[in-house]
């Protein structure tokens, strides 16, 4: 009922206070509602009147903590992130915040009443909910990240190798943990334990060694705008629509077969030789190659100026990498304005005559 | 013990939440289908609400009388006991069962909503923020010889099955107009599919249904659906030439204030400026968005501003969209004349838009955006422009 007499109150002051209440006006709607409906429930049904759990108020003194030493290490974090960086001052914010969370909770708990184990039970009952999740994520995450970083280092190969014994492995220990559910507690943390470090220390290995070489030269070849001439560059995707993600629900897909050049959109039944785009619209492509040859995709957007000669044009091309016969490469286009009168935007495939798809933009 | 007073207070409250549920006017009523891809959802949801409004009322007399019958009156909690293996699995399996028999159905409501192979027209549909551009590319079996470029209300003719390639330019929206089919999201860099049909003539709303920003609430928009004699006059008189307004006209002056303020952002197809050349706007270098609505036959459609605003006056409006079927089509090709324009919200529009929708046009708040708005800015225009530049928009039919 707090919680709902309080966001009354926000209401109300964001009325005076904002200029544009409308979210900020809803969301305290929206809880005050759902503060009252809960707050009516439990008053109803006096879900909050239960005594239980009245106990004698301990007098012995405090145990030893950890958590004054984590403050410290927080503030310090907090301190030094002011002259390093953001990320080390947020991240002495979460340890800062955590440590004060875990000390007060210690405290309460300490007191709560003579009877140690109702204490120890009580701090459980109250953080391991919080604890044990955030722990594992934590933990979860440096394993992962140690992981990536052996990948990055070893090569396509040995890459794949290991994510198939490092499945296989999980794959076989939860069977032996299935098939055996008398084994050992500690035997089982212990393996875990064993395989983390394992994967953990390959990790640092690997980042100080550096990712493989052919990823330091894809870096190098800016992919991201990639020539419409000779192909330059080496260590790109051969097959860039190999992602679902990225194959999925594109405009059209333009496909080379037999030195004829086509457009499927779907809903159209038939192969178009046409493809409206809207203005300012991003619009994916995928140029699927089926011939015989590499080739490219290239749109032919009209000219554009140069910076170098000042006031000079020059043809305004946008194309995707080269596409071995049966591979597929992406190609994204946004198109602010439409052609000018009596020229044409099109797509042509460089070293195939006689075939294009026009580009009409409306 | 619960008082009267709170019983009577629970009740009342309970019968007003129904009450309020009971709208005899409800354009957006998803009861009411207009169409067979909204009819298909809707042999679903009847008697899947069915079985579920059962269940709930079920689960929720049980849960009721679990609170009522053992609220704390300071007796001792009860024996506390575990495990009734055939009682647990039999509560497993009754509900797994009738879950698997409504997916049964539902899979089949999805395959069938998202078949395209028998798709019989296109419309390329684009949403940014506040508004939808409908775009129809070239089909000849319609009389579609050029793209035809419009917003606000979606035009189709009725019993053909068309289908919509939605997109986004911004933002993530989404698509319903819930008489002719469900929802859909416009992706940015995406094409996504939604199949429309209707049954009959009839003009049917819709609300953007993906948070988009300020202006979500206001997204709205409407599909017009005619009979195929009337969608072919539509065709042709969307495709029909520019007519330039008569020579020393208040339209004509208007058209000249078009070309100074309102030709960077809204194309009008056709148009020329005084050297020759055709008037292309650039609303990619003013909105956000990278696009402002096609002005070109503005006058054929009901709506402005994203379907926010009636063009046409509350008489009119109810002529148009309280006529039988069967007329609704003349009246709706008709147009906005000069008697029955909206003239108070058209004006208001033009003399200070951000005022009438919120659109994050305050020049002095526009650093993220590069400067640029996402909607219509205010253009400090005069009541002598306002004037003609609505005389010149009444050309535009």
């Amino acid at each position: 009922m707090g919680v709902t007499v309080l966001s009354v109150v926000a209401l109300i002051m964001s009325l005076f206070v904002l200029d544009q209440v409308a979210l900020a006006g809803v969301a305290l709607s929206m809880l005050i509602a759902a503060a009252a409906l809960l707050g009516g429930i439990a008053v109803i049904t006096r879900d909050g009147n239960r005594q239980s759990g009245v106990t004698e108020q301990s007098t012995d003194l405090v145990s030893q903590s950890i958590w004054p030493l984590v403050t410290g290490i927080g503030v310090v974090f907090l301190a030094l992130g002011l002259v390093i960086s953001s990320v080390v001052f947020f991240g002495g914010i979460v340890i800062l915040l955590a440590a004060l969370a875990e000390w007060m909770v210690q405290s309460w708990s300490e007191r709560a009443s003579k009877d140690a184990n109702y204490n120890a039970s009580a701090r459980k009952r109250l953080l391991n909910p919080i604890e044990f999740p955030v722990l594992a994520a934590l933990g979860l995450g440096i394993v992962i990240f140690s992981f990536s970083r052996i990948m990055l280092t070893v090569d396509k190969t040995t890459g794949a190798s290991l994510f198939i014994v490092f499945g296989s492995l999980v794959l076989i220990g939860g069977i032996l943990f299935a098939i055996k559910p008398d084994m050992k507690r500690s035997l089982g943390a212990a393996i875990c334990v064993l395989g983390a470090v394992g994967i953990v220390a390959g990790g640092i290995v690997s980042a100080t060694s550096g990712v493989r070489e052919e990823l330091v030269a894809a870096k190098s070849e800016s992919h991201m705008a990639p020539e419409c001439g000779e192909e330059r560059s080496e260590h790109f995707d051969k097959n860039s629509t190999g992602t679902l993600s990225l194959r999925s629900s594109v405009n059209a897909t333009i496909e080379l077969i037999d030195g004829q050049l086509t457009a499927r959109l779907v809903g159209f039944q038939d192969p178009q030789k046409s493809l409206t785009i809207s203005r300012s619209t991003p619009t994916n492509l995928i140029f699927r190659n089926l011939d015989s040859k590499d080739y490219r995709l290239v749109a032919e957007l009209g000219m554009r100026a140069t910076a170098e000669p000042e006031g000079g044009t020059e043809k305004n091309l946008v194309c995707t990498q080269l596409a071995a016969q049966g591979f597929e490469q992406l190609l994204l286009l946004k198109i602010d304005k439409p052609a000018p009168v009596g020229t044409s935007y099109k797509l042509i495939v460089p070293g195939v005559e006689g075939q294009s798809i026009e580009l009409v933009v409306p | 013990m619960v008082g009267k007073k709170s019983r009577t207070l629970f009740g009342v409250s309970l019968l007003s939440f129904i009450a309020a549920s009971c709208a005899t006017n409800a354009p957006q009523d998803t009861w009411q289908p207009k169409g067979p891809n909204a009819k298909i959802i809707d042999d679903l949801q009847q008697p899947v609400f069915a079985v579920a409004g059962v269940i709930g009322l079920i689960v929720a007399a049980a849960v009721i009388y679990s609170v009522l019958k053992y609220k704390d009156r300071g007796q001792p909690i009860p024996e506390q006991t575990h495990g009734k293996p055939a009682l647990e699995i039999t509560l497993t399996i009754i509900p797994a069962l009738i879950l698997a028999v409504v997916a049964v159905f539902t899979f089949g409501a999805i395959f069938k909503l998202a078949k395209t192979d028998d798709t019989e027209m296109i419309i390329n549909v684009t949403g940014q923020q506040w508004w939808w551009e409908y775009d129809y590319p070239v089909q000849n079996e319609f009389g579609i010889t050029q793209p035809i470029i419009s917003s606000g209300q979606l035009v189709l003719p009725v019993g053909t099955k068309v289908l919509l390639r939605e997109t986004s330019r911004d933002v993530i929206h989404s698509y319903w107009i819930p008489a002719l089919n469900g929802k859909r999201d416009a992706v940015p860099g995406r094409v996504q599919t939604l199949r429309l049909e209707a049954d009959k003539p009839g003009i049917f709303t819709g609300q953007c249904t993906e948070f988009c920003g300020l202006s979500h609430a206001n997204m709205r928009m409407e599909a017009v659906a005619l009979s195929k004699a009337d969608f072919a006059k539509w065709v042709a008189n969307q495709q029909a030439a520019y007519v330039a307004p008569a020579k020393d006209s208040l339209a004509q002056q208007g058209e000249a204030v078009f070309l100074n303020q309102c030709v960077r952002c809204h194309q009008v197809n056709g148009l020329m400026r005084a050297d020759g050349t055709p008037a292309i706007a650039a609303p990619d270098e003013n909105v956000w968005s990278g696009s402002a609505p096609n002005l070109s036959h503005l006058m054929s459609r009901n709506t402005f501003a994203g379907a926010s605003f009636d063009l046409l006056s509350k008489q009119c409006r109810d002529e148009v969209w309280n006529a039988p079927s069967d007329t609704i089509g003349a009246k709706y090709l008709a147009g906005v004349s000069q008697d029955c324009l909206n003239q108070k919200d058209l004006r208001s529009w033009l003399r200070n838009a951000p005022e009438m929708l919120p659109m994050y046009a305050n020049p002095t708040q526009l650093e993220a955006t590069g400067g640029k708005y996402r909607g219509m800015p205010y253009l400090a225009l005069s009541e002598d422009d306002i004037s003609k530049l609505v005389a010149y928009l009444l050309t535009l039919k």
